[in-house]
């Protein structure tokens, strides 16, 4: 029941209610409804340029123009890109965050440092492997010496890509440990003492007590970065800005859109809208057997 | 229990390794800030032979950075402060029921985070508005009530009791009056890591400022880092410096609300 009031009084929290609602319309959900619509027609950024319905056409250039290669490689890493980060990030979250709980000293500290870079921000962060993967004699280019052999980092082909995947993970690491701490520490410590008794310990506690008890932080965990992962590029503007064979789809969005003389509102909104095909079949499946997991157990 | 001193060791090694991971690069990083550009250039890894604060200087002037400073704190300021007032206008009715279609309204702001990406749009209708380069047109852009601070706020207040409301009203508190001098205080904690979790979101964005603002007088410090990072690309101590004043004010930040903010990461992450 609401309390405060009848009559006119009931309406004050309709009317605060639609500030969010009027905002999120206008510039949050309207928005990617006409990203649908966009990606239907041959739009532009050129002012003044009236746009027409052209059907499924952006579609059908994205798939068979002369540069729809690079545009298919881009799903292809992008997926490539979602899966070492969300496996690799997670298992080494996890791992971490194991750790860390078993009363380290100075567990405060490393917590405090492992989230670091989520506060510096992707353009500090950024910059500071850049520093390092200087290839002019930085300290990665020294260690490459070393082994008796050179590369140009960021700049390199063939692992330009890879190298940006690493620096997303360094970036969000302690994030998903941080997940996975809250869930480790809402473990009640008798479940272990129980599982010791009937022994379990080791690898058996952990894969009969922690893994099940932590099934809510997985599940946020695993949603968390493979949403995050299909949708950043970010990283991408600041590492190679798309050089390098390290476009992924949701930097091919941006780049057809705002990239140098394109501006091909219709082609990119139907990028947009195959990416969001994209995240959403993806997510939706991870949901569906993270959820059966946390219900089974 | 039953890890013993050789497991308990080999843990601190493990950490130990990774946590060089992450300060390396920090202390190189500061290493190559106090060098001149020759002794860098005949040796980037050696150690620096002094304290060179004169550089900071050299790098603030250069880069613009006291007018990218002013700008990125009036924007994350203006937008976190918006972003949270309407958070709470949000989160109270839904958490509550108090509007019809409640859990309708909590999940067409919770599937914000799926939708086709709304940036092309976005940019036209604001350009089409004449918010373009604008400030006020980057602080609404900046500004959502469907982001980590509603969701959080959600399942806070579902934790404050339901009789509070009920007695407030009793004593003839109206409904907004309920929201700002008894609810939010209430909520100090949650408000701290909203706060938090918002600005460093808002802080740390490139692409936003890239696409909407490309008066130099308008941008934040990420972008003006990246633009100085442009401009001096074969200068790294000069470089290192820029990066360190823009790093500064967010690591002295983060010491004193560390707890907030991974605290607050849990809590977001988990409760909601």
């Amino acid at each position: 029941m609401y309390p405060f009031g009848k009559g006119a009084a009931r309406l004050m929290p309709y009317l605060l209610l639609s500030i969010p609602v009027l905002l999120y319309l206008l510039l949050g959900f309207g928005p990617s409804m006409v990203t649908v619509l966009f990606s239907f027609t041959d739009a532009s950024g050129v002012p003044g340029q009236s746009w027409n319905f052209v059907g499924f056409e952006n579609y059908t250039t994205f798939f068979t123009s002369s540069d729809s290669g690079d545009r298919i490689a881009s799903i292809g890493r992008s997926l490539y890109f979602a899966v070492a980060v969300v496996v690799i990030q997670n298992a080494v979250g996890l791992f971490m965050a194991i750790l860390i709980n078993k009363k380290l000293k100075g567990d405060v500290f490393y917590r405090a440092v492992f989230f670091l870079p989520v506060v510096l921000g992707v353009t500090v962060s950024g910059l500071i492997w850049q520093l390092i993967a200087n290839p002019l004699g930085g300290p990665a280019q020294a260690m490459m010496n070393f082994f008796g052999t050179s590369s140009n980092f960021f700049g390199d082909y063939d692992i330009a890509f890879e190298l940006i995947i690493f620096v997303q993970i360094w970036m969000y690491m302690g994030y998903s440990m941080t997940i996975f701490l809250a869930g480790l520490q809402s473990i009640p410590n008798d479940l272990y003492e129980a599982g010791y008794m009937d022994g379990a310990s080791g690898w058996k506690a952990f894969k009969n007590i922690t893994f099940p008890m932590i099934a809510p932080s997985f599940t946020v965990n695993m949603l968390l970065s493979i949403i995050g992962a299909l949708q950043t590029f970010d990283i991408i503007y600041v590492l190679t800005g798309g050089k390098f064979n390290t476009t992924t789809l949701a930097f091919d969005v941006y780049a057809t859109a705002f990239g140098s003389g394109t501006a091909d509102y219709g082609l990119a909104s139907a990028v947009a809208m195959i990416q969001f095909l994209f995240v959403f079949t993806v997510s939706m499946i991870a949901l569906y057997y993270l959820r059966r997991r946390e219900v089974e157990m | 229990m039953s890890s013993s001193k050789g497991t308990k060791l080999l843990s601190y090694i493990i950490v130990l390794l990774m946590l060089s991971l992450y300060l390396f690069p920090l202390f190189y990083l500061f290493n190559v800030s106090m060098k001149t550009q020759s002794e860098y250039l005949i040796d980037p890894v050696a150690i620096a032979t002094g304290l060179r604060l004169e550089n900071f200087m050299d790098a603030w002037e250069k880069g613009n950075f006291s007018q990218y400073m002013w700008n990125s704190i009036l924007y994350t300021g203006a937008s976190t402060l918006l972003t949270l007032v309407i958070s709470v206008f949000a989160a109270f009715p839904l958490a509550r029921g108090y509007v019809k279609f409640s859990t309708f309204f909590y999940v067409f702001f919770l599937i914000s985070m799926y939708l086709p990406n709304p940036l092309i749009p976005q940019f036209a209708l604001i350009n089409s508005l004449g918010l373009y380069n604008t400030q006020l047109g980057f602080i609404l852009l900046k500004t959502t009530g469907t982001g980590i601070a509603f969701l959080m706020f959600v399942g806070y207040i579902k934790s404050v009791s339901r009789e509070l409301d009920e007695a407030a009203a009793m004593d003839g508190c109206g409904y907004s009056r309920y929201l700002f001098t008894i609810l939010v205080p209430l909520m100090k904690p949650v408000l701290a890591t909203g706060i938090i979790l918002t600005a460093i979101g808002a802080w740390n964005d490139i692409i936003g400022p890239t696409i909407y603002l490309s008066d130099p007088a308008y941008q934040p410090v990420t972008k003006g880092l990246f633009s100085f990072y442009g401009q001096y690309m074969n200068n790294w101590p000069l470089l290192a410096c820029g990066i360190l004043i823009v790093t500064l004010p967010l690591v002295i930040l983060y010491i004193f609300l560390q707890r907030f903010i991974v605290g607050g990461a849990m809590a977001g992450a988990v409760k909601s």
